[in-house]
Parts: structure tokens; C-alpha cells; sequence
């Protein structure tokens, strides 16, 4: 068995939009996953003491298998480093710099071949996003954040998304908005996943969410694949797994937002497993069983 | 105590306005003990003469002010610029300037590589070339069998061979920004920006972070300075460790070691208690020869890039501005916080919004937390006037311009990217020395080779490659080009009171030159052979 892919996250948004408050939670939730988090800073990630396994200058190891470290001055060859851990992590979240362009992070995970693509989020402040896009020198790079974002989340918007600010979003990206004080737990937005869990607890946990799991004989195209993956319901956050092929070893699929990356397989792929989730708000577990089961 | 030797030379330039000129020099304990005529330093005992340096003149130790130690790792490839380079051996690299010549010399090294080596080659730089583009096709000529990739000198593109994209499995189907197609939809081997170019570098072993601070390294890096004349450097972004300062203290601290390294470090932390110890770990490893103590900061890109950030009325292209690397918010706070820490800043600014937004915080800074001695540095500073050059004189900040871009990149800002009548007054000597500024200027090698008296031919004679002169008025005289190589870096770095002059009492720290560069013609200045250098009273010159 090859080793399997790096799926990498990257975290955008401006200073103070609340990539850190995201980070700390997500090391908080019991996703099971054995997460890299990357961040620029130390400051402000906060661990309590009883989480900790241990801490030194650069790395913090956490009691659920979970690491953070800061990325040094060379993001890509910190990139190349975690790849080289071993045992290789289960994901990678890096947390972008304020007025980074996350793309030019996430690109390396579409053109790398080690590693899967696993979305950019973009944490919005609702209160002051309007007021730094509007900016006379930041503002092309806080919209550029915006339109480079597969999923967007919006903080700090106190009793829902202000429809302004929702309007605007939409006219520089097709991303699915979120606020992120309605979701019960944010490793499914940024590390999907959320089926095997709903397994072990039966869906108990993410009231926010609707998981769908599929496991099949079909063997599709790389062609069909791509078809199939572009009439996927709107809604849905996230879809991943593996696809078996009529005439190769398979597809490695990593659907974030609008996203769509088609890897091959490393390994030959005997079934199709595939799970997804979106929004219970906006759609049913029916809707993506349909979804995937016609023709 | 060690004994006193006089060198005698045919003429010693000190900048010293006490004394400018002297025919001998008197050492002791690696310091200037005297200086004047071949008795100057008879009344402090008995002296040894050296009359090595008889036929030749000196000056005060070149100060490069902004160059990267990261240069030496370039030279493990194979070098294939369009301009004449010459490795840390002193081997000259001529040019290249069409794509025949590029593949004939890949060709050449490809000859003499191991079984399984890729080759990598460095520096090239397509917008100089008539011919047609570089593609797979010509490196698969160069050979099949291995990865070729071949860097462009900008540093965000690189042309590779079908067998590196056969290893990163770019084919038609990759769904990768930054993988440039033929017409039919395959690569064409030229990958843009780190993202698509960072898989390749990663099998073929690029990993610059450590390498430049290891023992071989440095001693080319040594070489690099000896034949250039400069005996104090910068490694201006320095990406280091604790455990990396060490290596580097142990690589440097040998008497024989030809180069003072003065390193500003890139750190990441955020308040002034811990740059403030992080300075003071590194602080410790210090010795005469390594100088840690100051931090670096990018603010914008590079003019040429279009990536910096310029005022009214843009680029000429019309191309959006550039790209902040911190937002103006987050320099404010850090200019903050490091004049708080008490900690010396060399900040990168190309575009005059860079600098105008880095001397605003500069500014606050400044009321903020009061600090006459600071001297922060704007780095590049490319595009300031003499409006701003009389802002940061107000604030006491100085200046290292980059005057090699004139004859390197002049023509292309004239006629691409912010207009003649900008290029005309970029990089302004005259105006900043105007203001009453410490100036200094630089190479940014490996951007532009290291060689302090080509900094000052530029600086002097502001010629572009096209042979045109690129706005006469700012141009500066030969002894001011001087005294911005010696004393105006050295001032940039705060260490006037060691080195930059050669004077009673600082370090003996000399430019071995074959001819006076006061009495040759200033377009000579580029041309004036270095023979060598004396550090401590070290004599390390190739006579
Ligand atoms: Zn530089």
C-alpha cells in the first residue's frame, strides 16, 4: 500500500477575522484525525494544559494525536516537511498569513502528487469585512481572498449573515456562505469527513450537518467522474473518497465547495466509497443519494 | 601583545576627513594603530614592515550592505544568465544570450553529472533573449534520461524537462494554475509561482533553508566577498535556528575567515518579549566576526515583478498594484513593537506607497516609543523623492539604494514599468544625500552580483544596459559613491565606529585595489581590478 495522500486546508482570511479562534476549536473536537495545524504565530493558539502532551519552541503535541507548529520563513519546504513526518498525518491545515492570497498556498496541494486537495477557507469578519474590501490598499487583496475561497465563513455575524454582506460574498464567489456560530463542530467544513464519525455515534454530534455515505460497484471514466461531480447539489461542503475505474487503478475525488479535484488512485480502488456533507438547512440526505444514483 | 606591522602602500584612500590619504598603515591586534607615512607608528615601539602591498592602494574594506548568503547555493548548479557572472572560485561564467548557447553549456554539464543526479541550472532570464521561448523540448534534447529544470533568474518561474514532469505527473489532465500548455494541451514544461514549482524542487533535493549557514557554504560565500573587496556582509533575511546561528558562529569565528556577517533575521513573533529573546539567543553566538542583533521585514514585491506597491499614477501598463507581503495595518504594528523591543529594522520597500506607508509607522513608532538611536533602514527604497528622503532624515533613517538596478533593469522600468520620467529619478543618490541622509547602496546579491565598485560605477554614472543615461541629475561623484560602499554601509549596520574607515583605533579591515579609483576615469570604476583584502591585518590577496 502507498502511502496515503496529504489532504491540505488552507485557512485565509484578514488579521483578526477569527482564523485562531477556528484553529483552537478545531484542535478541541474529537475528529478522530491525526491534524498538522501550521500557523504563523504561537501567540494566540491556546491549549489548555490538560491537552498537552508536551511543548517546545516550535512544535506543541497534543493528547489527541493532533500537532501544531509554526511554518518558519519557507512555507512550501515546511510543506515538504510535513509530508516527510512519519507517520504522515491524516491532514494538513495551514493557516495563511492575514493578507496572504490562500490560493498561491493551496495550488501546491492540487500540483503536488502527495498531496490531496482539501479546500480553502476563508473566515469573514461580518463586521468589518465591508470596510477593509472597500480599502484603498488592502482592498483588491481582501477581495481577491474572497474570490480564491471554496468555503466561506463568517464570523462574529451575531443573529445571522448580514444579506448585504451576503450579496456582495456572492458576487465575487460561488463559495457556500457559513456562519460559523451555527455549526456545532468546523473539523467537517475543514477536514470533511463527518461519516465515519456519525458511524461511531450515530450523527448524534453535528446537529448543523448532513452526512451521506455510499459505498458501490460503480467503475466510471475520469470524463463521467467530472460530469457526475459538476451536477452535484450546490449545497453540499464537501465530498471525498475513492471512485473505481473501468481501465485504471481509480480516482482519489476531493470536493470542496465548487471545487472539484480529480487525482488517480495510488492504489487500485476494488469499491467506490464516497461520503459528503452539507447543511441540514439546505439540503436532505435523500437529495445527494439521488444525487449520485441517477444515471 | 602581538607586534606591530606598517603596510606600505602606493596610496591608502582612509575616509577619514582627518587624514584622506597615507602612504602606510600600521596593525596591531587586528586594529589600526596609526596611519600617515612609514614612521607613524615609531613612537609606539618597534615595528615590522610589509612591503607586500607597496605597488597597490587601499581603502577601507568594501560594506555590502543588502546581499543573501544564499547566493553560494546557486553555484552548486549550473549557471546559464544572459549576464557574465563569476563564480565563488573566481571561474567567469560568460553570458548567454541566445538559446543555442543555453543548451550547449547544459549540454556540457550533463556530460559530467553522476547516474542519478538531475541537472539544475540557475539564473536564466528570458526577457533579454530574441530568440524563441524555452521549452521541454529543448531540454529533452539536453537530455531525456533525467530531470533537467532550469530556474529563471525572477525566481517564480522554471522550465523542466519531460522526465521532471513525468516525476511530478504533470500531464494534460493536471488541473494545476501555473503548469503553461502547448497549443494541443500539454505542458510545455515552463511552471509559474512555487505552488506548481515546489513538487519539483522537493524531488530534486532544492532546500535552501540550512545550507547557506553550513561550513562549505560560508567559505564560499567568503570567496565571493574576498573578490569583490568586501569585508563586511549581509545576510539581509536570514532564516535561522538557534542550532543554524551556532553553526554559522563555529564557520566564521576562524581568524583566517575573510568576511564579517552582519545577518538580519526574519522572525515571526509578536510581541517585544519574544523577538526580544529570540534577539538575545542569537545575540549570544556573537563574535567579531557575526553580528546578529537586527530583524528584517518585507513590506511590498519588486518593481520589475509589478508586485510593489507605487503611488499615482501606477504602472504604465496599467497593470493592478502590487501585492503587500504585510498589510500596512500589521507594519504599523510591528514597526511598534520592534522600536519598543529596542531592536534595529532593515525594512524591504521597492514602491513609493511601501515606503510612504513604513515611514508613516515609522513615524508613530517614533512618538510611540522614543528612540533617537534607531536608524532604521529602508532597504531598496527604490522609488523615494526627496519629499520622503526629507521625512526619514526627520526620523533619522537610512537609506540603502539599490543602484544596481539602473544598469540592470533601467531600460526595462523606462520603457515597461513605471515610465521614463520615474526611472529617471529611481534609486536617487543625489536627492537622498541631498537630505542629509546616510545612504548606502547595494547589489542584493545573488538578484545582482556582489561588487561594491560596480554598485558605485551605477550610482556614478547611472549608464542602463542599453548604454543610455538614466537621469543625469541624480548621479553622485566617485568620492561620495566611495564613502556610501565604506562608511555610508557601515553606518547603515551601526558599525562606523569599528569599520568603514581606516583610521586610529578601527579594525584592520582593508580593499587591496590595483589603481586609485579617485584618479582613473569614473567609467572605469567598474573595471578597477580588487586584488584582495586584509581583515584583522590578515593579508588575503592574490599578488
Ligand atoms: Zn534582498
Amino acid at each position: 500500500m502507498s502511502l496515503p495522500r496529504l489532504p491540505l486546508t488552507v485557512i485565509g482570511g484578514y488579521l483578526g477575522a477569527g482564523k485562531t479562534t477556528l484553529i483552537n476549536r478545531l484542535l478541541r473536537e474529537d475528529h478522530g484525525q491525526r491534524v498538522l495545524v501550521m500557523v504563523n504565530d504561537f501567540g494566540a493558539i491556546n491549549i489548555d494544559a490538560d491537552l498537552l502532551v508536551s511543548a517546545d519552541g516550535d512544535t506543541m503535541t497534543l493528547t489527541n494525536g493532533c500537532v501544531c507548529c509554526t511554518m518558519g520563513a519557507d512555507l512550501f519546504m515546511a510543506m515538504g516537511d510535513a509530508l516527510d513526518r512519519r507517520p504522515r498525518p491524516d491532514h494538513l491545515l495551514i493557516e495563511a498569513s492575514g493578507i496572504a492570497d490562500p490560493a498561491r498556498i493551496a495550488t501546491a496541494a492540487r500540483a503536488e502528487p502527495d498531496m490531496a486537495y482539501g479546500g480553502i477557507a476563508v473566515v469573514v469578519d461580518a463586521l468589518h469585512w465591508g470596510a477593509l474590501a472597500d480599502d484603498a490598499q488592502i482592498g483588491a487583496q481582501i477581495r481577491g481572498q474572497v474570490a480564491a475561497a471554496d468555503l466561506l465563513l463568517i464570523s462574529k455575524a451575531e443573529g445571522g449573515v448580514p444579506p448585504a454582506l451576503a450579496a456582495r460574498l456572492a458576487a465575487l464567489s460561488a463559495a457556500p456562505q457559513i456562519d460559523v456560530a451555527d455549526c456545532a463542530a468546523v473539523a467537517p467544513l475543514l477536514l470533511g469527513g463527518l461519516a465515519p464519525l456519525q458511524g461511531k455515534r450515530d450523527g448524534g454530534g453535528h446537529p448543523a450537518y448532513v452526512g451521506w455515505s455510499h459505498e458501490g460497484d460503480e467503475a466510471m471514466t475520469r470524463a463521467a467522474l467530472a460530469a457526475k461531480l459538476a451536477q452535484a447539489p450546490q449545497a453540499l461542503y464537501r465530498i471525498k473518497g475513492l471512485v473505481a475505474a473501468p481501465d485504471s487503478t481509480g480516482w482519489e475525488v476531493q470536493v470542496v465547495g465548487r471545487s472539484i479535484e480529480i487525482k488517480p488512485a495510488l492504489d487500485r480502488v476494488a469499491r467506490t466509497r464516497l461520503v459528503a456533507i452539507g447543511p441540514q438547512s439546505a439540503i436532505a440526505r435523500a437529495q445527494i443519494a439521488d444525487w449520485w444514483s441517477q444515471g | 601583545m602581538s607586534g606591530i606591522t606598517v603596510f606600505q602602500a602606493a596610496k591608502i584612500i582612509t575616509m577619514d576627513p582627518n587624514r584622506p590619504t597615507a602612504t602606510h598603515v600600521a596593525v596591531r591586534d587586528g586594529h589600526v594603530l596609526a596611519v600617515g607615512d612609514a614612521a607613524c607608528a615609531d613612537q609606539w615601539g618597534r615595528v615590522r614592515h610589509d612591503n607586500r602591498l607597496a605597488e597597490t592602494v587601499l581603502m577601507p574594506g568594501f560594506v555590502e550592505g543588502h546581499s543573501h548568503m544564499s547566493e553560494t547555493c546557486f553555484w552548486d548548479y549550473t549557471y546559464v544568465g544572459f549576464h557574465d557572472r563569476v563564480d565563488p572560485d573566481g571561474q567567469p561564467w560568460p553570458g548567454l544570450t541566445e538559446i543555442g548557447a543555453v543548451l550547449a553549456r547544459l549540454k556540457d554539464a550533463a556530460v559530467r553529472l553522476g547516474p542519478d543526479e538531475p541537472l539544475i541550472a540557475w539564473g536564466f532570464d528570458p526577457i533579454f533573449l530574441s530568440s524563441a521561448r524555452l521549452t521541454r523540448d529543448h531540454l529533452d534534447s539536453v537530455t531525456a534520461d533525467r530531470p533537467v529544470v532550469v530556474l529563471f533568474s525572477s525566481g517564480h518561474l522554471m522550465c523542466v524537462n519531460s522526465a521532471a514532469l513525468a516525476a511530478v505527473g504533470y500531464d494534460r489532465a493536471s488541473n494545476v494554475e501555473g503548469i503553461q500548455r502547448r497549443p494541443d494541451g500539454e505542458p510545455n514544461g515552463e511552471l509559474h509561482e512555487m505552488a506548481a514549482m515546489f513538487p519539483v524542487m522537493r524531488r530534486i533535493g532544492m532546500d535552501f533553508r540550512t545550507r547557506s549557514h553550513q561550513r562549505a557554504y560560508v567559505d564560499a560565500f567568503g570567496r565571493i566577498c574576498r573578490r569583490s573587496g568586501v569585508t563586511t556582509a549581509t545576510d539581509l533575511f536570514a532564516m535561522v535556528t538557534q542550532e543554524g546561528a551556532e553553526a554559522l558562529a563555529q564557520a566564521t569565528v576562524r581568524p583566517e575567515y575573510p568576511v564579517r556577517i552582519v545577518p538580519a533575521v526574519s522572525t515571526l513573533h509578536s510581541t517585544p518579549e519574544e523577538v526580544r529573546a529570540q534577539m538575545a539567543d542569537l545575540r549570544r553566538v556573537n563574535h567579531d566576526k557575526l553580528r546578529f542583533g537586527a530583524v528584517k521585514l518585507m513590506t511590498d514585491g519588486s518593481i520589475q515583478g509589478f508586485s510593489a506597491r507605487i503611488l499615482w499614477p501606477g504602472y504604465v501598463g496599467g497593470q493592478p498594484n502590487g501585492i503587500w507581503n504585510m498589510p500596512p495595518a500589521q507594519i504599523h504594528a510591528t514597526c511598534a513593537m520592534m522600536q519598543q523591543a529596542g531592536i534595529q529594522m532593515h525594512i524591504h520597500t521597492n514602491g513609493d506607497e511601501a515606503s510612504t506607508v513604513v515611514l508613516d509607522a515609522l513615524s508613530a513608532a517614533a512618538r510611540a516609543h522614543p528612540w533617537p538611536g534607531a536608524r532604521h533602514v529602508l532597504q531598496h527604497a527604490q522609488m523615494m523623492g526627496p519629499a520622503l528622503f526629507a521625512r526619514a532624515a526627520e526620523l533619522g533613517v537610512c537609506v540603502n539604494l539599490f543602484a544596481n538596478h539602473i544598469w540592470y533593469f533601467g531600460d526595462q522600468h523606462a520603457a515597461l514599468t513605471i515610465g521614463p520620467d520615474r526611472a529617471a529619478r529611481m534609486d536617487a543618490c543625489r536627492a537622498a544625500l541631498d537630505a542629509g541622509l546616510t545612504m548606502a547602496i547595494h547589489s542584493d546579491a545573488p538578484v545582482t552580483p556582489m561588487g561594491p565598485l560596480f554598485t558605485a560605477w551605477c550610482a556614478v554614472n547611472r549608464l542602463t544596459m542599453s548604454g543610455r543615461t538614466l537621469g543625469a541629475a541624480q548621479r553622485i561623484t566617485v568620492p561620495e559613491a566611495l564613502y556610501a560602499i565604506t562608511m555610508g554601509a557601515a553606518r547603515t549596520l551601526k558599525l562606523e565606529a569599528e569599520i568603514g574607515s581606516i583610521e586610529t583605533g578601527k579594525r584592520a579591515d582593508f580593499v587591496v585595489l590595483a589603481e586609485d579609483p579617485l584618479a582613473i576615469d569614473p567609467v572605469r570604476l567598474k573595471d578597477l581590478p580588487v586584488l584582495g583584502t586584509v581583515i584583522d591585518g590578515h593579508v588575503d590577496a592574490m599578488i
